[in-house]
């Protein structure tokens, strides 16, 4: 089509719309839309293009959700003491309180990237988990195979300590569906709600696409949920400050964490100041103090002291919710809230709000990412040149080749790779390229982490460490489409197609690493889809990969087939003909979800689905799918609502097939008042009047009288 | 191996459709879809519609060979110079047996065109030209 198009567009004289209308009716192949000429002025064909485009709805930004899913993990390692004033006010604990806040940093983040260039963000945000939770929640990762075999039992062990981890397909799914049941419920029997709940557009979807990033499991392979930095924290309640600051440095040492967790990152130390409790002045001495121990990396956070504060107190504001829990912790939050009656919201007074937002903000800007930047320009120069220069490449591929060729015993002992724990030592070149490729992704700095991908996926490869091949394979692919220049249909059939295929592969049939999988594959379809054009259908089609992939059970894999539909959607059309536009495709796409949805009960969902695709399917003459639209529409109490205001408009282009259609419409609306919400209902009622007035006026009353 | 053969006009609308099975390979020419399998068929030719408009610009000949996939099926196209679409949904790939047979259903469907009863667009229901296809069919599939 690339080749057939622009000459199109760019001949300038074309003959007018009304000229060859009539000859060319036999060319034009859609039923619907009054019929335009084939050939059209140059004006028209843009003008056409611009109003056909379909709009994003809004929170679909789906780049922005990826960037925000690889945030910097932040590990929080308190004293008692602090956690003890974190719980007055009614939070789990400190990390509890700072969690919500870190999500989205208030104001812009600047960011220089490794050629020097500065550039701002106003999305950042950075994750708060606990250390001791990062330690207990690392041993399930020591191999892929005992956790395979004994699933079941650790996440009962998980639940029942307390650490909630991603990187479950099965908790993403059921709680999706317990949103899906509510949102069900609601609209069965009162009016949708609006706002509060995730109701009806693409929504469900992307809050499965976000909790299958939520959280990202501690894995050997990918560091990004390894912390950047620690925050240590004490109160002012505290007896000797100093004293237990250093224990807390040296407790957080010398936690169990897992052997290939890097232990050198950046410590953060805050002194919390109880302002009601203690004295100011006491506290800024102790600050000085602290400033002339540990160097500039501090804080002093200045918050109230007292009870939870509650919405009606004057200053108080409510807490956001934290947006990236994991699945299992939103399961665990919304059936503990079950058995209580009302909704604990948690407040804060206005000034620890902002003061907490403030030190956020500072330890991001000030600390965490100019630490990031420092590592990745280190790294960069130490490890990464070396093995791109000439002599790294020499060593790489003398390894590869005099080791092969001497004996088989040395090629296990050359590589850093162990494969007992199938992980390498952080201190290794490798990990630390790995980690120097994840914080360059971290900082948005795509190209750079493309480029150590890049290397990354021939020695992973030569070392057979399949896990660490496929996460580099995998980020690859992201960083390269992230970068957003130069992707050809070349480029993306030649190099980002082949790259997720052996992601794929490698995760799948190498390691059973399901969710890595269907996480690279979600991932790489929406920021595929974005793109929109050729590289939309590609999306279609590793969405596809991902639907039969079967990592899913019903729920997601029927949202999945109703993403390939939006997939094809987006593609826009050329011209007035729409020529190039996959509007049948997204049409049957949506049309096999609708099935899917019915198949599991959920008839709302299946609802919408039919919305979308029956306009195309309106009139069809196959008769199977005539049938199968009838069986559909049937099976979902569907009211022909959308589709009724779509003939509607069209009947003023005029069409031959007014009576029998609005013959179906009369009975569908009997039915459709015992399933359809009082709005909708009345709606029609009224326009059901309209029509009917104009018509035969006993019938109509009659009908209108029954219902 | 069993074949769905749809012409398809101008509107998106079937002017004929034929289900056959493959007479090779002491095949017995009897299509063997499930029930549900029909409505499928009629699914994935009508969305493949959106492939060949797209293709046959770009495309210097009529026959188009395959054009789309869903699963493991494969539709193949032939556009005919009216706008005409001879899909046919197969399983295996075999194009010249395939352009074959819509070369021979092209000389029928130009002959049923040449009929003063006969407009485009309208349904093909005459026998004659249902049991050539279906010889054809015989012949090359």
């Amino acid at each position: 089509m690339s080749s057939a198009f622009p000459s199109l567009r760019t001949r300038p004289t074309l003959p007018a719309p009304g000229v060859s209308r009539a000859t060319s009716v036999y060319l034009r192949s859609s039923t619907t839309a009054p019929v335009h000429s084939s050939v059209t002025s140059l004006n028209s064909l843009f003008n056409q293009t611009n109003l056909n485009s379909p709009r994003l709805p809004d929170g679909e930004d789906c780049k922005g959700l990826v960037c925000r899913a690889f945030v910097p993990h932040i590990a929080v390692h308190v004293s008692d003491d602090t956690n003890e004033l974190a719980r007055e006010k009614g939070f789990v604990d400190f990390k509890d309180m700072l969690r919500p806040y870190g999500e989205s940093i208030q104001g812009r983040i600047t960011i220089r990237d490794s050629q020097g260039i500065s550039t701002t963000h106003d999305d950042y945000g950075v994750r708060f988990v606990s250390l001791t939770d990062v330690a207990g929640s690392g041993e399930k990762w020591e191999s892929g195979a005992s956790r395979a075999m004994n699933g079941s039992s650790e996440k009962a062990a998980s639940s029942g300590s307390g650490v909630f981890q991603g990187g479950s397909v099965e908790e993403v799914e059921e709680l999706v569906n317990l949103h899906m049941e509510r949102a069900e419920e609601l609209n069965e029997t009162s009016l949708p709600s609006d706002g509060d709940t995730p109701t009806f557009n693409q929504s469900f979807y992307m809050l499965y696409l976000r909790r299958i990033l939520s959280a990202l499991p501690l894995s050997p392979h990918e560091t990004f949920s390894h912390p950047v930095a620690c925050v240590i924290a004490i109160s002012s309640r505290n007896a000797n400050p100093i004293d237990s600051l250093r224990s807390l440095y040296n407790s957080g040492n010398q936690l169990p964490l897992p052997n290939y967790l890097s232990t050198d990152y950046l410590r953060y130390y805050v002194l919390v100041h109880d302002e009601d409790r203690d004295d100011i002045k006491k506290s800024t001495i102790l600050f000085d103090q602290m400033k002339k121990h540990f160097g500039l990396h501090c804080h002093l956070l200045r918050l109230r002291s007292g009870g939870a504060s509650v919405i009606s107190d004057d200053d108080a504001v409510i807490v956001p919710k934290s947006q990236w829990v994991s699945a299992a912790e939103e399961l665990h939050e919304i059936r503990s809230r079950d058995y209580e009656d009302e909704q604990p919201t948690t407040c804060l007074p206005d000034s620890d709000a902002t003061g907490i937002q403030t030190m956020v903000r500072e330890m991001a800007q000030v600390s965490v990412i100019p630490f990031m930047e420092r590592c990745i320009a280190t790294w960069n120069d130490q490890v990464a040149s070396r093995r791109r220069g000439i002599s790294g490449r020499f060593l790489s591929m003398s390894k590869r080749y005099f080791t092969a060729s001497s004996s088989r015993n040395s090629t296990s002992s050359s590589s850093n790779y162990d494969a007992l724990s199938q992980s390498y030592p952080p201190s290794s070149p490798e990990a630390q390229m790995r980690k120097l490729a994840d914080y360059a992704f971290m900082v948005r700095d795509w190209r750079l982490a493309h480029s150590i991908y890049e290397l990354l996926r021939t020695d992973f490869n030569n070392d057979k460490a399949w896990k660490y091949h496929a996460g580099a394979q995998e980020m690859a692919a992201i960083s390269l489409i992230l970068t957003g220049t130069g992707l050809t249909s070349k480029v993306r059939a030649d190099t980002i197609a082949p790259m997720l295929d052996l992601s794929c592969y490698s995760y799948l049939s190498r390691c059973s690493a399901t969710y890595n999988a269907l996480r690279c594959l979600l991932v790489a379809v929406e920021l595929l889809r974005i793109r929109g054009g050729g590289a939309a259908d590609e999306a279609a089609t590793w969405a596809i990969r991902a639907r039969d992939m079967n990592a899913q059970g019903t729920i997601g894999h029927t949202l999945i087939t109703e993403r390939v539909g939006a997939c094809y959607t987006i593609r826009e059309g050329i011209g007035s003909g729409a020529w190039g536009a996959r509007k049948r495709k997204a049409a049957m796409w949506k049309m096999l979800a609708a099935g899917e949805w019915l198949e599991v009960g959920k008839l709302a969902q299946s609802r919408r689905c039919l919305d979308t695709a029956l306009p195309v399917y309106q009139g069809s003459r196959f008769l199977h799918i005539h049938s199968f639209m009838e069986h559909l529409k049937q099976q979902a109490g569907y009211t022909p609502l959308l589709v009724d205001l779509q003939d509607g408009r069209r009947r003023g282009g005029g069409d031959g097939e007014e009576e029998d259609s609005d013959e179906e419409e009369g009975v569908e609306i009997q039915s459709e008042t015992l399933h359809a919400g009082f709005k909708r209902k009345s709606l029609i009622v009224g326009r059901e009047v309209e029509r009917e007035v104009e018509n035969e006026a006993e019938s109509g009353l009659d009908r209108f009288v029954d219902s | 191996m069993s074949f769905y053969f749809a012409i398809v006009g101008t509107k998106d609308n079937p002017i004929y459709e034929a289900e056959f099975g493959t007479s090779k390979q002491g095949g017995d020419g009897v299509a063997r879809f499930r029930e549900e399998q029909r409505s499928m068929n009629q699914f994935i030719v009508h969305s493949s519609l959106d492939i060949v408009e797209e293709v046959q610009w770009a495309t210097p000949t009529m026959y188009m060979k395959c054009v789309d996939k869903f699963n493991n099926l494969l539709v193949s196209c032939f556009l005919t110079a009216g706008n005409i679409k001879f899909l046919l949904l197969h399983d295996q790939k075999a194009d010249d047996a395939i352009r074959q047979f819509f070369t021979d259903v092209y000389d029928l469907y130009t002959k049923t065109l040449m009929n003063p009863f006969y407009e485009v667009d309208m349904r093909i229901t005459s026998g004659v030209f249902d049991g050539k296809v279906k010889q054809a069919a015989k012949k090359y599939l």
